[in-house]
């Protein structure tokens, strides 16, 4: 060990430094943070060409989590899986709709689809066959939105226009309950993740209502004021907190607490037209958890996310068109997000993370093939003389470290070898502009610069002009490149004048230096407009 | 109270004790211990009066004695020592009565064994200066190599071996029966007696080469002797000296065999086998060296690249980018360890058979010559208060930070980055360095020179120290902070992170941090200088900016006129003026509501203005190299060159003064004077009183009486050589009409322009609602 100290204790002195470009000033706004990093690794897709708005975006529970996008009046189911190979066709439509659809719901199994339409009536399809099993007929006015609950196959709860929200018993297609108590069109509702019997519900009264269906005389148990009208509303997962969406605020509700609110989300700048539940990994300490966080995509073409953990907006991410609905699929792969023209941005992950399939693979009862045993080296094997070298260091292992290995570009070789000719017609010739004025940049501390322009032959002097007349009126290289071009010029006169190919650069490198003049001049005329304007401004 | 710091390591070879734990190392009049461990000086042999030149350890004589520590110096004062530098103690003087440029002691390389009893008479060989009178009027200077009886402590009287008219170092042989010397064209090697009378013939050859030879060294087993040369080349002779010294060996009739031989490469007559030759080196060879087995050799020069040849192959290893020349190569007794010291002040110890670099006893490293148009630029020296350290820059583009009370180098930042390159002119220059008031802060400025008119460069930095062990990192550039205007001054802001830079193209520039603490390290602070605020005074060139003790007030010097303006707002307070010349130097006095000037030119001034007044307090013509003030004292002091008439009695060799004043009282209450005060720079450091205490017990020369809390430390400049001036060409800038500017990330000019435009309208129609 006190060999390996010893060892280590050798500096280098003999330090290379390379030939670098000058650095470029870095943008004011912070790195990415993990945060952000992880929503834009969502390869986004465009699914474009659908009809109308899309009015709603559903998310198969069951693996691997197809979606159905409700525009016009039809409902399109695609697989995520069909995305990543850049398809965006729908696997399936579903057509038998007299009016636009508004809302759509899978049951908690996958197979079944709910789908409401403005006619007011709520259609229950096999997903499979696209065929409508049932078909639910009591309100009087468009339906908005319908909802399967989440532990409970049987029933489903829908509300619309009438202000009425109903309680299903599907097979029946019967109403088991109608909740009267919104004075406004009933927008949107949630059913939770923990009872099968409680649910919320949004109007445009500006009220969200909590129903349990235990109760006796159909009378909401909760009411609360978003004091905008609701346009979204969700169960959060823990199913004590409640997120309500309306004008250009989200809320988050306590519903254990006795309905108080915990934070108001205002980062939009308009109306919030749908909110649901995404998750993150988080490494916190070494271990890995999962954190919801809240998605909401408005009007305003933006889609926040936000931390309710922390009550912050952690990321936030703008689309060119209004947003209508968001969906984040169960598995954490796929985000989709519906536009007001008819446009769904899709976006994906890479990756496996299969957070629902947890031990779901052994159902079918097959037991995993154990893997052939494998040999143990011989000294016949070539690998034998390989064996131990892809050897990872164990924790607490005592790590020598090779010294990295400088690696030079062929411009950086020449340099040291003092041949800056060679140097400066290598690095013309990678095309890398910044390395080429990094060259010449060192070649002026050497004091060499110009005797390479000398030494340079005809084809080799077009070279550095095709250069010139590209870079010399680059605001950051200016400096440099017009001192150089006219000390080219000057010095390689005769050269030029017998040869037509660099007269044509030369021609080039005339009319890039008038576009700049030109550029200067107008420039200058503006300068003279504003400077006036700026002393009276100053005077005030 | 003074204290001495910063002499030269590398003015002439070290030596490695016995057991290769210690390194004696000639700094000035006395000889420095260094521990090869740590790096760190250990203790100093002081008695010397003059230069010491030669330091020669006693080999032991039996693997027991290794740990006896005796050595000999001898010094330019004329005398030879005998110490014991473990202890350290000198045990005896041999007065010589003529300067020693050099010494060898052959004999002790091969004693005999010590239980013969009677010791042998030791004999040194000496180089020296014979400045007695001489009959013989031609030979005015007399440089001769004399043998000097150790033991009886004189020189053998009338033998003179040779003479040169130059200064050379003496070489001896491994084996102690060869000592040699390189006399331009010529190498002089001399046979070393067997033990004998004073008066045996010491028996020469000459061998003869074409170029000028400067430096030799012998092999440590067979005949063979290596010289190299002016241009480069490594010359081997073979089995020299067979002719001439085979008498002593009793065999006579080989001399006729040899001399019908066939000697490939040897000149004229010489008395060697062979000779051979090696050219790697582009300029002068100064190190060589053979390893102690005598399969390799090391040679180095100029370049910075220590050579290591086979012998027999002629096969070369390289250790590349050492970034100084090499001046000497020293193997320790322990195979595994030898020494370089570089002309930078450096001694690296090397790990042998890797060479890796194990330890670096830096010492203050000499300003690099800067061209003329430079040399009066800002402040070339930064003080860190608190800590005791100053910031030099150095030839090769570094910042190094040399710490005044322990009088050693701590640690280097390289400012730019770029390969040292031997022979080149300087074209790239460290102008100015600042340092915030705990040291944490640096900003240093550099500047990249035109090559006629194309490519010249300004560069602004910003540094952060990661550690207490001034570790830098960079944290801003800021390319063409003032166009393509040189930066006169940098400095820091004494409470809160500002720095001010003024600029000869008349304006200058308030920067400010951003200091974001990131996400994944708390504990690193990342900073980031923007732009704050720029102001300029009838676009007059701004020579010197300085802060406020308490930061409240800017100075700023317009030429010949101090600006005060009010740092945070960035507004013009007062102007106070005005001077003969421009200012160069500025500084506020502490507490006091004053502030000096210094200017310099044709007309120099010292004077001091009142601020409450706005006047001029008093003034002195006096020639101004540096001012520096205390934080919290209402005093100054600045260091005066002295003109060139009055250089008489009073001050001997000594070409500068510094004077402490009282801010409100014309007449000084402190003068001391110095040496070499071109260049120099002043600073007050501030010290607790123990180490005050400390500081006196160590501190050698005149005690001033300096009964303040405040030590000063004005040295720094003592043992500095005097820059040679490198001529320049100011630079022209034809093309500086149109499209010259900074604007790095402009945004298309289209867009720009319209949403410019568009801003200003919008203003105006709100106003007018």
């Amino acid at each position: 060990m006190a060999e390996i100290r010893a060892e280590e204790q050798t500096l280098a002195i003999s330090k290379t430094f390379l030939i670098k470009p000058k650095l470029k000033p870095k943008a004011r706004t912070l790195p990415q943070t993990p945060e952000s990093k992880y929503w834009s690794s969502f390869k986004s897709t465009q699914i474009p060409n659908l009809i109308s708005s899309i009015s709603s975006l559903s998310f198969s529970p069951s693996p691997p989590h197809p979606f159905a996008a409700a525009y016009s009046a039809s409902v399109s189911l695609f697989s995520p899986l069909s995305l990543s190979d850049g398809d965006v066709s729908p696997s399936s439509t579903i057509s038998s709709f007299s009016d636009v659809v508004s809302s759509i719901s899978f049951r908690s199994d996958g197979l079944l689809l709910a789908a409401s339409d403005l006619s007011g009536l709520v259609q229950v399809f096999d997903v499979k066959s696209r065929t409508p099993l049932r078909r639910l007929r009591s309100h009087t006015r468009p339906v908005r939105f319908v909802k399967y609950p989440v532990l409970d196959k049987l029933h489903l709860l829908s509300g619309g226009d009438d202000a009425v929200v109903k309680f299903w018993d599907v097979a029946g297609e019967s109403v088991v309950l109608d909740l009267m108590g919104h004075k406004d069109y009933v927008r949107c509702g949630d059913c939770s993740p923990v009872s099968p019997d409680l649910f919320v519900t949004g109007s445009y009264d500006h009220t969200v209502k909590v129903w349990d269906v235990r109760v006796e005389d159909s009378r909401s148990v909760l009411e609360v004021n978003h004091g905008k009208p609701v346009e979204d509303v969700i169960y959060l997962p823990s199913g004590g907190l409640i997120a309500t969406a309306g004008g250009n605020s989200v809320k988050i509700w306590d519903l254990i607490g006795g309905g108080r609110m915990v934070h108001s989300m205002e980062s939009h700048n308009k109306t919030v037209t749908s909110i649901c539940v995404g998750r993150i990994r988080k490494e916190n300490c070494g271990d890995e958890s999962m954190e919801d966080r809240i998605l909401s995509v408005g009007l305003d073409g933006y889609m926040k996310v936000f931390d309710y953990g922390n009550m912050k907006v952690t990321h936030s991410m703008r689309f060119p068109a209004p947003l209508m609905s968001v969906g984040f699929s169960p598995d954490c792969r796929t985000r989709v997000i519906g536009t007001s023209n008819g446009i769904i941005f899709a976006g994906r992950r890479k990756g496996k993370e299969n957070v629902e399939s947890g031990g779901g693979g052994n159902v079918l009862g097959f037991e995993s093939i154990s893997e052939p045993e494998r040999r143990g080296l011989r000294p016949t094997y070539f690998r034998y003389f390989h064996r131990g070298q892809s050897e990872k260091p164990v924790e607490g292992d005592y790590l020598v470290m090779r010294n990295k290995k400088v690696k030079l570009a062929e411009h950086d070789k020449l340099l040291k070898k003092f041949r800056h000719k060679d140097a400066l017609v290598s690095v013309l010739n990678k095309k890398n502009r910044e390395n080429v004025v990094a060259v010449m940049e060192e070649l002026v501390t050497r004091k060499k610069l110009l005797k390479c322009v000398s030494n340079l032959d005809a084809d080799e002097l077009g070279l550095l002009l095709t250069f010139l007349s590209k870079n010399a009126t680059m605001p950051r290289y200016s400096s440099l490149l017009m001192g150089l071009t006219e000390k080219v010029i000057e010095m390689r006169a005769e050269d030029i004048r017998s040869s037509d190919p660099l007269k044509g650069h030369i021609r080039n490198l005339k009319r890039s230096i008038e576009e700049e003049l030109r550029i200067q001049h107008s420039l200058q005329e503006i300068q003279g407009i504003i400077s006036p304007l700026l002393r009276i401004a100053g005077r005030r | 109270m003074m204290m001495r710091g910063g002499r030269s390591l590398v003015s002439s070879p070290p030596a490695f004790s016995n057991d290769a734990s210690k390194l004696l190392v000639c700094t000035s009049n006395t000889v420095s211990v260094f521990s090869t461990a740590t790096g760190f000086q250990i203790t100093s042999l002081e008695g010397h009066t003059a230069l010491v030149t030669s330091v020669l350890v006693v080999p032991p004589s039996s693997p027991a004695a290794k740990v006896l520590c005796y050595c000999w110096t001898a010094s330019l004062d004329g005398t030879i020592r005998y110490w014991d530098f473990s202890v350290p103690e000198l045990l005896k003087t041999i007065e010589i009565r003529v300067p020693i440029f050099s010494m060898v002691i052959p004999s002790f390389l091969d004693v005999p064994a010590e239980d013969k009893g009677k010791h042998e008479d030791l004999f040194a060989y000496v180089f020296i200066k014979d400045t007695k009178e001489t009959q013989d009027k031609s030979k005015a200077l007399r440089r001769q190599i004399r043998k000097c009886n150790l033991s009886k402590s004189c020189l053998v009287g009338r033998l003179i071996l040779g003479e040169t008219k130059k200064l050379e170092v003496l070489t001896v042989s491994p084996s102690g029966k060869f000592f040699g010397i390189c006399n331009k064209f010529k190498l002089h090697i001399w046979k070393v007696p067997d033990q004998g009378s004073e008066h045996a013939a010491v028996r020469k050859i000459t061998l003869h080469h074409t170029k000028k030879i400067t430096v030799i060294t012998f092999h440590p087993t067979q005949r063979i002797i290596a010289a190299g040369d002016v241009t480069g080349r490594i010359l081997t002779w073979r089995g020299f000296g067979n002719r001439a010294f085979a008498g002593s060996n009793g065999i006579e009739n080989q001399k006729l065999i040899n001399v019908q031989e066939d000697k490939p490469g040897v000149r004229d007559n010489d008395d060697a086998d062979s000779c051979s030759t090696w050219h790697w080196h582009s300029a002068e060879v100064n190190v060589l060296s053979f390893s102690s087995d005598g399969t390799y050799l090391y040679s180095g020069g100029k370049e910075g690249v220590l050579v290591v040849w086979q012998l027999d192959t002629g096969k070369k290893k390289f250790l590349p980018r050492i970034g100084s020349p090499l001046l000497y190569f020293i193997d320790s007794p322990d195979p595994t360890l030898s020494s370089i010291s570089c002309a930078d002040n450096q001694i690296h110890l090397l790990k042998m058979p890797s060479m890796g670099i194990l330890k670096t006893i830096s010492g203050i490293k000499a300003p690099c010559c800067y061209p003329v148009k430079y040399e009066g630029w800002g402040n070339g020296i930064a003080f860190d208060q608190t800590a005791g350290l100053v910031a030099l820059r150095t030839e090769n583009y570094c910042i190094q930070f040399y710490s005044l009370f322990d009088d050693r180098g701590i640690s280097e930042v390289q400012v730019c980055e770029r390969n040292h390159q031997p022979g080149d002119d300087v074209t790239v220059i460290v102008t100015a360095v600042a340092l915030s008031i705990d040291g944490s802060l640096m900003s240093t400025s550099e500047v990249k020179l035109a090559e006629e008119g194309i490519g010249g460069l300004v560069c602004l930095k910003f540094w952060q120290a990661r550690s207490q062990n001034k570790e830098f990192s960079l944290s801003t550039i800021v390319y063409e902070p003032h166009r393509d205007a040189g930066i006169s001054a940098v400095t820091f802001h004494p409470s809160c992170n500002m720095v001010v830079s003024s600029s000869f193209g008349g304006d200058f520039k308030v920067w400010r941090c951003n200091s974001d603490i990131s996400q994944n390290d708390q504990m690193r602070q990342n900073f980031s200088w923007t732009c704050h605020a720029v102001g300029s005074y009838k676009k007059k060139p701004m020579t010197a900016a300085v802060f406020s003790a308490d930061g409240s007030v800017l100075a700023v010097a317009a030429e010949t006129l101090i600006t005060l303006w009010n740092p945070y707002k960035n507004v013009l307070l007062a102007v106070l003026g005005e001077t003969l010349t421009p200012i160069v130097n500025l500084s506020f006095i502490g507490k006091s509501d004053n502030v000096v000037a210094a200017s310099c030119g044709s007309n120099p001034q010292l004077s001091v203005w009142s601020m409450s007044k706005l006047s001029l307090s008093w003034s002195y013509k006096l020639r101004i190299e540096a001012v520096a003030s205390a934080l919290d004292l209402s005093s100054f002091a600045a260091l005066a060159l002295l003109p060139e008439s009055s250089n008489e009695t009073p001050f001997k060799g000594r070409d500068g003064v510094i004077l402490l004043y009282n801010a409100t009282d014309p007449v000084p209450t402190a003068i001391w004077s110095v040496r070499k005060a071109k260049g120099g720079a002043l600073g007050f450091l501030q010290v607790n009183p123990s180490s005050v205490e400390e500081i006196s017990i160590d501190g050698q020369g005149k005690q001033y009486g300096y009964a303040s809390i405040y030590g000063e430390l004005p040295e720094l400049d003592k043992k500095r050589p005097e820059t040679p001036w490198v001529p320049s060409f100011p630079s022209e800038r034809p093309w500086e009409t149109i499209f010259s500017g900074s604007s790095h990330n402009l945004p298309p000019l289209t867009k720009l322009c319209s949403a410019f435009l568009e801003s200003l309208l919008e203003k105006r129609a709100a106003a007018v609602e």
